[in-house]
């Protein structure tokens, strides 16, 4: 049994990473539920947020390093400590951080079965994984690494900012199935991104000649892809001219995607319930003020040969170098494109089983039908997000209790990439219909951020009204 | 009570949030981080024989001969900016029966000499090679001799003897760079 409990254990570590919105999965009386599961159970009639903040979202990561890594002031050998952290990290490792304003939020029912929601939302995201290999070769160089590849392969990342149209419509088709979808147009501002690049360099000792060493940039193809940035880096235009077009490409003045969401909650017992979601299933055709820099090619070099004698009959030197360089650009083929692109959004999925307990005792009232209700659930949930290399997952079990009808408390423990010590709270608080809702995880990391490997919080104002 | 305990909870979230700080850290020292890659490559390498100290018009033998090769990355801002230190290697394989006076020299775009390494290379026979190595190393302090270079001449002397001009010199050299970004 506590073999098996181990196995498990490093199953799910290894498993578990990632970074998502656990505190917000499920919970019912939230309209950003909705944006996390768009077949979520709701409970309530109407929302509608405050503009710009009914939810501000904030989020970073660094699987491998944190700040006080870098810069702890007990030791004063700060180069020590990088060129320590580069050789400890991975390539598996990974940055990121997200942000997301909501501009506009509301939604009404339609009718008993069907409630409506729709939006603008603004979102940044950035992920990238450490590109180990070429840190490697630019803060070390290639001495100790001799006849070991650099993995061009290690670089990788995506960046991008859009804004975000969206309706979605919730529907109850019975008391135990509840689906939703979600159609989303992106607005694309900026985009970045380098995936799926190949090659290496490598210098291999030559003892038999004819040189100390010979290098190799072996299947080089590496390519970085932007959006949303030539046109700003016009020195002419002015910073007026350049918000203007900023705020253009959030009305769809730039590039343009499609999205979709969907879900659904499966009641499976009286007090078991089942949910699941797959979000931003969509694409971003990157057309406008597009620019690709790419690097391609295979080469060898052994060193610059001289043919002796060296004078040419012009009294001028041979230009060994030039037909050096020329013999270069011709093999590795450096290029800067402007040609459209598509980009995947970074799809995410969530799949969450629950358990209610604790009924609740209604004020006794024969005129009314009242269902049994419940106060507390607990809960598993798994989240994922598909990444450049990879899917990264988080796994969490939450406790979510209410409190009368204007109080609200969640509580979850999360296992991913960042830390096994990731407990999070929420707490949403009603004053009629007045709405203010506060998430953050990984509380123990607030005591020193330096610390911590991860942060997150989410928060918002709106007006929620239940009939 | 239990919304009292909550009311509390949310007081601390915020005040934790609030209030979160970060410690232990020196955000300063930001500035003395330096990368100190360290690049091998190679220079240059050559293979001769004894056609090549024949002047292919006139036929006449010359035991001189030179070469000048332009190292155009010198003049390359990460070399100007952020070079600290160079060790180059000069490896020779001699075949030939004669010695030969070897005469590496970095020169400047007007030719002016920056700095020079001389040394000899032993006689060998064609079935045992002698092998001659120099390191040259230019420490932080001369590294302005790099700097100012451009050009890098080299130029063999054979040291004739009554022995038949006969054999193959191979020349292998490479550069190993300290930067200090």
């Amino acid at each position: 049994m506590k073999f098996f409990v181990t196995l498990c254990s490093i199953f799910l570590m290894i498993l578990c990473q990632g970074q998502n919105k656990q505190l917000l999965y499920n919970v019912n009386g939230l309209p950003q539920t909705l944006m996390e599961n768009p077949g979520a159970n709701i409970a309530f009639d109407r929302h509608i947020g405050v503009p710009f903040l009914s939810k501000i979202s904030l989020l970073a990561g660094s699987s491998g390093v944190n700040i006080h890594d870098i810069f702890d002031n007990s030791n004063a050998n700060i180069n020590q400590r990088v060129a320590n952290t580069i050789r400890r990290l991975s390539s598996r490792d990974y940055f990121m951080a997200q942000e997301q304003l909501e501009i506009l939020s509301f939604g009404w029912k339609l009718n008993k079965d069907n409630y409506i929601s729709t939006g603008i939302y603004q979102e940044m995201d950035a992920f990238a994984y450490f590109p180990k290999d070429p840190a490697i070769l630019v803060s070390q160089g290639n001495k100790d690494y001799i006849n070991i590849p650099f993995d061009f392969s290690h670089v990788s990342f995506t960046g991008e900012v859009l804004t975000v149209y969206h309706v979605g419509l919730n529907r109850k088709l019975n008391r135990q199935v509840t689906v939703g979808a979600r159609i989303k147009m992106y607005s694309g501002i900026f985009n970045v991104e380098s995936v799926n690049n190949t090659g290496t360099f490598l210098t291999i000792s030559t003892p038999d000649g004819p040189n100390y060493y010979r290098q190799f940039a072996d299947n080089l193809d590496v390519r970085v892809n932007t959006s949303g940035f030539a046109s700003l880096q016009d020195n002419n235009k002015t910073v007026q001219e350049a918000s203007r077009e900023l705020i253009g490409r959030s009305f769809f003045g730039g590039n343009i995607g499609a999205g979709l969401d969907m879900g659904g909650t499966f009641r499976v017992k009286d007090n078991v319930v089942v949910s699941g979601s797959i979000l931003d299933l969509g694409l971003m055709w990157q057309r406008e003020d597009v620019e690709s820099y790419t690097y391609k090619g295979t080469y060898q070099t052994d060193g610059i040969e001289p043919l002796f004698p060296g004078i040419g009959t012009d009294g001028e030197t041979f230009r060994y170098w030039d037909e050096f360089e020329d013999e270069v650009d011709r093999n590795l083929v450096d290029k800067t494109l402007r040609e459209p692109y598509v980009t995947w959004r970074p799809m995410k999925f969530n799949a969450a089983v629950e358990m209610t307990f604790g009924e609740s005792y209604l004020p006794c009232d024969y005129r009314v039908e009242a269902k049994k209700q419940y106060h507390s659930k607990v809960g598993m949930h798994l989240f994922g997000i598909r990444r450049p290399r990879d899917i990264k997952y988080a796994l969490s079990t939450y406790y979510d209790r209410k409190l009368g009808s204007n109080l609200r408390m969640k509580v979850s423990y999360t296992l991913d990439d960042f830390s096994y010590t990731n407990i999070g709270l929420l707490l949403s608080t009603n004053f009629k219909s007045f709405n203010f809702y506060l998430a953050a995880d990984n509380l123990l990391g607030y005591a020193n951020l330096a610390q911590s490997n991860y942060q997150s919080v989410q928060m918002g104002f709106q007006f929620i009204i239940i009939k | 009570m239990l919304v009292h305990h909550i009311r509390t909870a949310l007081a601390v979230l915020f005040a934790c949030w609030m209030t979160s700080c970060v410690k232990d850290v020196d955000l300063d020292q930001a500035g003395n981080i330096t990368l100190q890659p360290e690049i091998q490559a190679d220079l240059l390498i050559f293979e001769i024989d004894q056609k090549e100290f024949t002047e292919p018009k006139t036929n006449i033998f010359s035991n001189v001969i030179r070469d000048t090769v332009r190292l155009e990355f010198l003049d390359d801002s990460y070399i100007q900016n952020d070079l600290a230190k160079v060790e180059f290697s000069f490896r020779y394989r001699n075949s030939f029966p004669q010695s030969f006076a070897n005469k590496i020299s970095f020169l400047s775009e007007q030719d002016n000499l920056q700095h020079q390494v001389e040394f000899i290379t032993e006689a060998g026979s064609m079935g045992n090679p002698s092998i001659t190595e120099v390191i040259e190393v230019i420490e932080t302090e001369n590294i302005d001799v790099i700097k100012r270079s451009i050009k890098m001449v080299v130029e063999i002397e054979a040291l004739t003897n009554d022995k038949p001009f006969l054999g193959i010199l191979r020349f292998e050299s490479k550069g190993l760079f300290s930067f200090q970004f």
